[in-house]
């Protein structure tokens, strides 16, 4: 997937003219407010919406032209849970195995090794319906690896689950980008998780992409690690640079800004220690995604806040039910 | 595997999945029966006293028979449609379509799913029958011959509804539209009196109803054994069965967009 360009435009724009790279074997991140157009997007990749204009091209398949063979590469995970709770979690996989045309000798191992990976094999005989919310979603996830595809498609995997719940899920997505390669394009709100997750993030915003990095560049371009020293004895007013910059200097509290604090904790401490300073304590704060998220996700949630609020709840009452 | 060869195999595999629906839970079959079974005994059994209705020397009853195995059919197939839209609402469509199973099959799948209920509702009926001691001609051939057309008017309206879904989009509209449609082709129809009896706007009204023919072919072969109508019977329900899968599957993108 090298050279994935989309230029879209309709009445709404919900995706203007945006444009990006996944590399392969990458975990990448579409972030960005509700109604940013980040599931637009994913749907124009799958070739479940016709982009406007533009081109997609998936490891060198052309998805418009192709759409079919471009399909059978991808595992899709949508926002709705949408397994189908009338069928057991074993003929769940068994279907798609069956629609993306798995060869009939494979099919078998491939359910019971993807249901034991995601720790459903004594399950697979049960109704989804009487299923955990976080069973469901990892039955998705199964679901969407029978085809042993090359990219997984996330749209908001962890939307509804508990803290436990999501953990696994998002070590058992990266597991996978490790052990097999797989290339994955989440798309999420939860930024703790993105910044666990992902290598690379664009953060789209009214359709357009405001940026794309990764998140430790994202993060420093919004600032970098601070640490505050708390000493008594000997006061600092300056570091050697390669080690890092005073930015506040009061009696007994120092601030220093650094490259990488985990790091810089121990060298900072061994210099202040030699200058002559009894460290009593260093605590380091370092910008979250949350903090480059508010800075290029803010612009322009003014205009379209109204109808993403709408949007928003129409699409709760509609899975709540 | 060829293109044609994966094209049968989705669509098969997603009736397969209907059957596995129906095989762990099948209380809405046995509800679906209650209808045909309540238009044989107190439709058919009223209606039965009035001689000469019903041509060819036949009971009323046996006249019938026929005509609501068609049109409890047709109930199944019309509001096919609704299922379609509970699907896309969770996310079910998206994910079929999201496989790289051609759209066409999908369609065609969705459209024999209605099928294999329409069988079990036919099971039913000819059980049914058995059981009230309605004479028809158990014939295995013809049989056979009524659980193909069963199965080929199933994916004519369930592909009719599905257009109408995929235009619609909401279940609501499509209870509204399916109760607007089923009576008038129902009346509009032979399956519970002559054709000859009707007025004349009617009777050219009934001409373009595929339930008409369908509603022919069955009582042919289940009732007359005169099968010199059936070829034009199987010919119309072929046709408008290709043509509303056409349409549906042009227009179902529509309702995931």
């Amino acid at each position: 997937m090298r050279s994935l360009t989309k230029i879209y435009s309709d009445g709404n724009k919900a995706v203007d003219d945006i444009s990006f790279n996944v590399h392969e074997g990458e975990i990448f991140g579409l972030l960005g407010p509700n109604g940013a157009g980040k599931t637009t997007t994913i749907k124009m990749i799958t070739t479940l919406a016709k982009p406007t204009s533009g081109q997609i091209s998936v490891f060198g398949v052309d998805a418009l032209r192709a759409p079919q063979e471009t399909r059978r590469m991808f595992g899709f995970v949508p926002q709705a849970i949408s397994v189908d709770g009338d069928l057991t979690g074993y003929e769940n996989l068994l279907i798609f195995a069956k629609l993306f045309f798995v060869d009939r000798d494979e099919r078998k191992n491939r359910i019971l090794d993807a249901l034991e990976y995601f720790g459903l094999a004594d399950k697979g005989d049960v109704l989804v319906k009487n299923y955990s919310g976080g069973m469901m979603r990892r039955l998705e996830i199964a679901q969407a690896l029978v085809n042993r595809p090359k990219i997984l498609f996330l749209d908001e995997p962890s939307i509804g689950l508990d803290p436990y719940s999501k953990k696994q899920v998002v070590e058992q997505v990266q597991e996978l980008n490790k052990e097999f390669g797989t290339t994955i394009l989440i798309t999420t709100h939860d930024m703790a998780e993105a910044d666990a997750l992902c290598d690379r993030l664009s953060i789209m915003n009214g359709g357009k992409i405001a940026i794309t990095g990764a998140p430790s560049d994202l993060k420093r371009s919004v600032g970098g690690d601070v640490l505050t020293v708390k000493t008594s004895g000997h006061a600092i007013s300056g570091m050697p640079p390669g080690l890092g910059s005073v930015v506040s200097s009061e009696p007994g509290t120092v601030k220093v800004l650094v490259e990488d604090g985990d790091t810089a904790i121990p060298r900072v401490t061994d210099y202040f220690e030699r200058a002559g300073a009894t460290v009593e304590s260093v605590s380091l704060s370092r910008p979250t995604l949350d903090d480059v998220f508010m800075k290029y996700a803010q612009g322009g949630l003014d205009e379209g806040s109204f109808r993403e609020a709408r949007s928003t709840r129409r699409s709760i009452a509609r899975y709540g039910r | 595997m060829n293109n044609a060869r994966r094209f049968v195999s989705s669509a098969l595999t997603i009736a397969e999945m209907e059957a596995r629906k129906i095989r762990h839970d099948s209380t809405e079959l046995w509800m679906r029966g209650v209808q045909p079974a309540l238009w044989l005994l107190i439709f058919g059994e009223v209606f039965n006293a009035l001689r000469g209705l019903a041509p060819g020397g036949y009971t009323y009853i046996q006249y019938i028979a026929p005509g609501v195995l068609a049109q409890s059919v047709l109930f199944i197939a019309i509001f096919y449609g609704i299922t379609i839209v509970w699907e896309r609402d969770v996310g079910l469509l998206t994910k079929l379509l999201s496989t790289p199973s051609p759209r066409l099959s999908v369609v065609v799948g969705k459209a024999l799913a209605a099928g294999v209920r329409g069988v079990f509702q036919g099971i039913m009926i000819f059980a049914l029958a058995l059981i009230i001691g309605v004479q028809l001609r158990f014939d295995p051939l013809d049989i056979a011959g009524v659980f193909v057309v069963v199965i080929l008017f199933a994916m004519c309206f369930a592909a009719f509804s599905m257009t109408l879904a995929s235009l619609l989009k909401t279940r609501d509209r499509m209870m509204g539209i399916g109760q607007a449609i089923t009576i008038p082709l129902f009346f509009a129809s032979n399956a519970i009196y002559p054709i000859s009896l009707m007025p004349y706007w009617l009777q050219v009204a009934s001409r373009f109803n595929p339930l008409t023919y369908v509603v022919d072919a069955m009582r042919s072969m289940l009732l007359t054994g005169d099968y010199s109508g059936l070829p034009v019977d199987i010919l119309a329900l072929l046709l408008s069965t290709f043509f509303f899968i056409a349409c549906a599957s042009t227009v179902l993108k529509r309702l995931i967009e």
